[in-house]
């Protein structure tokens, strides 16, 4: 027993001694495999994780940059940055938000009335992203706020920019309006949009200049750099790691705010558009839209009722009239007639006689003076603005010619301008009519006499009737409009093709418009007296139907939106023309005694304004003894200049009514 | 002139004597984890004592005490008292069974006035003793093959199956895998060692698929695909690995791993410090403490070879197993290799019931090298 047990013994040893070797080896293959695993990690993986890792330590807060402001031509700052007090909690650092907003209503009695929301913006905030629980505060709430805030965790009182614009509603077409990221706004920003999109206090441009130009005045955000830990507190800040931002452009316009709004203040409740234009280089010194709304209101946010309520008003706030609303120009357009019968070889000499009517097909056609204007040439007929002219020798000329010269004078035509919002209209022709009419694709002559008055089919924005006006005035170029002078410190510069139409055809309407202002019995001579010496306007007056009488079967409107639209089309100085202006008075009954005065007034503060024109108002006058030979030292020009007004100012002659 | 004192049988016995032969490579290896471990914990706890590598010091110097006081224990005691110490264990199982806490959704806790007890922590030390003791007084032969076998398997199967119901899924394997061991290197016939590996991988879906809890298939499946779900339940040993890996060659330096400084790291102060030293100290560091456990494990290995007697053996072989099983477990998980099992690193994870457990059976395995040349009865009552 003794001798088995021994054996035995050595026995279990043995199986032991082995066995106990394999498990060593078992553990150091499973330490071997660690020490592998850990090798793998961190020196093959190593610069990997270290990545990682940092972009867990690091968050980089976002510093937005100051938008830049828009400006005028001279400089005046049409929408800007004004600082705002605001509130904001910071969701990642409060425990109980129920509890933090009770504390805080303590402070700020708004935040009760406003708590649905700001309960609401907190649970759809991003991490890290804080939420504005109230902005604009009073110096009073937020030095309130300010003392109180660090006994709640969470809730920080800071100073950010807010836009403002500072002329209210004068230039809210022009320049538009910036609002809260939307939407849409993250998806036209692609794949990537800028973080700075999502951060609370940022307002993207909605409309106008400030959307065209959203890039260059937005900037570049700069960053922070802050420790953070697993729940999202900040732990510290790194100077090292902090970039400035870059501040957006400057954009300045050549809109001149004074003549802006001098047009606004002429149409004070009064529907339309006056756009004014440099008819060298088509810088648009104003384009104004009335009545307008403030834009101020959408930096905020615009309570649904107020948006309600410009939205819905009869005469459209909202729309910018003078690119996106088109109209028939009426007489207005009786110049591109007169070209397309002077490129049809039609003599302007050539007299027609006008009895108040003129009979065609079945129907009668009326002259808007039921007496008829007897013998007229061309320049009495757009002097007098005689239809009956235009309804006897359009055919000849043909509607496709008169197209042809009217979308030469930029009519019917998309221009390519900053803002966006164009409405090309209409300027019918025989192709017009054969796309768009199945059930009648010819075009009927008679169709040619309502085009040849501008109306019919024919519908045109406020900002064409300003082109045409100036590539009439200019003689020789075809001038584009352009809002925008300067982006940041880059001046633009444009070059204009030639027109092609013959500078005498222009010249010969010229003297037709000259003769509507400054004939004693043009159409508009009464309100075209600028009263600036020798410096005259020229003008077209024009009234468009809006209704059809024949069918409405009263030539009297008795509604509003039913009424006659008044139109001007002007261009001053006369002898040598700067500045053309178009004004639609829209359902303004008339255009001579509506738009008219108003035309007069625009162009006179910009005449007035214009240093060239101050030369000449202030320059004496011609001598009226040629008999001795004059000599006017070039020395003494600028003390001329500095001479007072007055004697020029008596030299004028009123005319007579 | 040690060695012919030792020759003696009387001088052997001698306190001071014993003391003299506790394996000092063992204790500084064991000393050197804890310490690097009191070390990440004052780290972790933002350069500070507090909470943490105070206590976890304290605790040590305490549970080293009672491990050099177990070294110099007479081995015969450790064998007698095995099957009582394993009945005790068993029944605080059932206790906890019947009237334990739950605390985190797990009955692991057993609150007996002012001390809570973690009955399956003496179950792994239990389990380890009184198959020694079994094994101790079996021959060759039973060890090999033979009916009797079923005795130690129902020993294993017990507790494991009462750890598993609590549910503690780390332990329960913990306890399975060291019974194991001890049954592996006692003697087991290669041909049911083959035939249960093959039998545990067959089983191995079929119980993820049934017997897991959610949270438990949960932590499996997310081992299988961390990268699914980042920021939840793969966060862990996402950010795990992230720790690990950033710490480099040389680490980022004591205090300044942002991974576990800043709380990305879950668990950094407990079962994930491993990541902690590896992220700070960096692989050198990771090293370090591997070499140190391979010390540890080797030299228990070889105080094993040196034991005259079957139970010391087994005991150390059974001890020597739950302390790699941990290691590579925690280590595995850790780096992502194996799934989320609450398995500590032990020495270096804070935590009383694991260090004291530990430092028990290092007391032990101490105690076996001193008594190493004691001849042990083949045979003792039951209760002697």
């Amino acid at each position: 027993m003794n001798e088995t047990t021994f054996q035995n013994m050595g026995e279990r040893q043995g199986v032991f001694n082995r066995r106990i070797f394999l498990m060593g080896g078992v553990v150091a293959f499973g330490l071997f495999a660690l020490t592998g695993r850990l090798a793998h990690l961190q020196i093959l993986h190593g610069g990997r994780y270290k990545r990682l890792s940092a972009a867990n330590q690091f968050n980089f807060r976002l510093i937005p940059p100051p938008r830049g402001q828009i400006l005028d031509r001279n400089g005046s700052v049409l929408a800007g940055n004004r600082p705002s007090f605001r509130v904001v909690v910071r969701r990642n650092e409060i425990e109980d938000i129920d509890k933090t907003l009770d504390q805080l209503s303590y402070i700020l009695p708004q935040t009760a009335a406003n708590r649905r929301r700001i309960v609401r913006d907190i649970n759809q905030s991003q991490r890290f992203v804080p939420t504005i629980v109230a902005a604009d505060l009073s110096w009073e709430d937020f030095s309130r706020v300010n003392l109180y805030a660090a006994e709640i965790p969470g809730v920080e009182a800071d100073m950010n920019e807010m836009r403002v614009y500072h002329y209210g509603g004068a230039f809210s077409h022009v320049v538009g309006y910036v609002a809260k990221v939307s939407e849409s706004d993250l998806k036209a920003e692609g794949e990537n949009p800028d973080p700075m999109l999502l951060h609370p206090g940022f307002r993207i441009g909605k409309q106008g200049v400030e959307k065209a130009f959203e890039k260059q005045l937005r900037g570049v955000s700069g960053a922070q750099k802050v420790e953070v830990n697993a729940v999202g507190g900040v732990v510290a800040e790194d100077p090292t790691g902090t970039r400035p931002p870059v501040p957006g452009e400057d954009i300045t316009l050549t809109i001149d705010a004074e003549v802006q709004q001098r047009a606004l203040e002429m149409f004070g409740e009064d529907s339309g558009s006056a756009v004014l234009m440099n008819v060298h280089n088509g810088e648009v010194l104003c384009m104004a839209s009335a009545p307008s709304f403030d834009p101020n209101l959408f930096v905020s946010g615009i309570s649904t009722k107020a948006y309600r309520l410009l939205a819905d008003y009869e005469r459209r706030p909202l729309l910018d009239k003078a690119i996106g609303s088109t109209f028939a120009p009426g007489s207005t357009f009786k110049m591109a007639t007169a070209l397309a019968f002077l490129a049809a070889g039609i003599d302007p000499k050539e007299r027609v006689v006008c009895r108040g009517s003129y009979p065609f097909g079945r129907r009668n056609f009326r002259c808007w003076r039921a007496g008829g204007h007897g013998s007229v040439d061309m320049n009495d007929a757009i002097k007098h603005s005689c239809d009956v002219y235009f309804y006897h020798l359009c055919n000849r000329a043909g509607v496709d010619r008169i197209s042809e010269t009217a979308h030469k004078l930029g009519l019917g035509e998309l221009f390519d301008l900053e803002i966006a919002g164009q409405k090309s209209g209409v300027i019918p022709s025989t192709e017009y009519k054969r796309k768009n009419f199945k059930n009648d694709p010819k075009w009927h002559p008679g169709e040619t006499l309502s085009v040849a008055i501008g109306q019919g089919y024919t519908h045109v924005s406020a900002l064409q009737l300003a082109v045409y006006t100036a590539r009439i005035a200019n003689g020789h170029k075809a001038v584009t409009p352009h809002l925008v002078k300067k982006i940041g410190k880059v001046d633009l510069d444009f070059n204009f093709a030639d027109i092609d139409i013959p500078p005498e055809h222009l010249q010969l309407v010229r003297n037709g418009m000259n003769a509507v202002s400054n004939d004693s019995d043009g159409t508009a001579f009464r309100n075209s007296q600028l009263n600036l010496g020798d410096i005259k306007m020229a003008g077209k007056t024009g009234t468009a139907q809006v209704i059809n009488y024949d069918r409405a079967g009263t030539r009297r409107a008795t509604q509003w939106r039913n009424k006659d639209h008044g139109l001007y089309v002007c261009y001053a100085p006369a002898d040598n023309p700067k500045y053309a202006l178009a004004v639609v008075v829209q359902h303004g009954v008339a255009g001579g005694t509506v738009a008219a005065p108003k035309a007069r007034e625009i162009m006179k503060v910009a005449l007035l304004k214009d240093p060239e024109m101050q030369a000449r108002i202030v320059r004496p006058p011609p001598p009226e003894v040629p008999d001795e030979p004059l000599i006017i030292p070039e020395a003494d020009a600028s003390a001329d200049v500095l001479q007072p007004a007055a004697p020029a100012a008596d030299d004028f002659v009123p005319p007579t009514p | 002139m040690a060695e012919s004192a030792m020759t003696r049988r009387g001088e052997r016995e001698r306190y001071d004597n014993k003391l003299l032969q506790i394996d000092t490579g063992l204790v500084l290896s064991i000393s050197a984890i804890a310490g690097i471990g009191a070390l990440m914990l004052y780290s972790v706890g933002g350069m500070s004592w507090e909470p943490w590598a105070y206590n976890h010091l304290l605790r040590f110097g305490l549970c080293f005490v009672v491990m050099i006081g177990l070294a110099i224990v007479d081995l015969r005691i450790w064998l007698r008292l095995s099957y009582p110490f394993y009945l005790f264990s068993l029944l605080l199982l059932i206790a906890v069974e019947v009237a334990g806490e739950v605390r985190m959704g797990a009955q692991r806790w057993l609150t007996l006035g002012p001390v809570t007890l973690q009955p399956s922590e003496f179950m792994k030390l239990a389990i380890v003793m009184a198959l020694a003791r079994w094994y101790h007084e079996s021959s060759a032969e039973e060890a090999k093959l033979h009916w009797k076998l079923i005795v130690p398997l129902m020993m294993i199967a017990v507790p494991v199956l009462l750890v598993a119901h609590q549910p503690d899924l780390g332990t329960a394997m913990l306890i399975l895998l060291t019974g194991l061991a001890v049954m592996i290197v006692a003697g087991l016939d290669w041909r049911i060692i083959g035939a249960s590996v093959a039998a545990g991988v067959a089983v191995v879906p079929f119980f993820v698929i049934f017997v897991m809890h959610d949270y438990q298939r949960e932590r499996v499946l997310t081992f299988l695909n961390p990268e699914a779900d980042p920021s939840g339940a793969g966060y862990h040993i996402l950010q795990s690995k992230i720790a690990m890996g950033s710490g480099g060659l040389l680490g980022k330096g004591l205090g300044l791993g942002s991974q576990s400084q800043l709380n990305f790291l879950p668990e950094k102060h407990t079962d994930f410090i491993l990541a902690a030293v590896a992220e700070e100290l960096g692989f050198v560091g990771g090293l370090t403490v591997f070499l140190l456990y391979a010390a540890v494990v080797f030299i228990s290995i070889r105080i094993a070879n040196l034991s005259h007697n079957h139970f010391g053996r087994l005991a150390v072989a059974g001890a020597t197993a739950t302390f790699a099983l941990y290691v590579l477990i925690n280590g595995a998980m850790v780096m992502g290799m194996a799934p989320v099992v609450g398995v500590p690193q032990p020495l270096l994870s804070y935590g009383g019931s694991v260090m004291l457990t530990v430092m028990i059976a290092f007391g032990l395995v101490l105690g076996v090298k001193v008594h190493r040349y004691q001849e042990l009865p083949r045979s003792v009552g039951l209760f002697d």
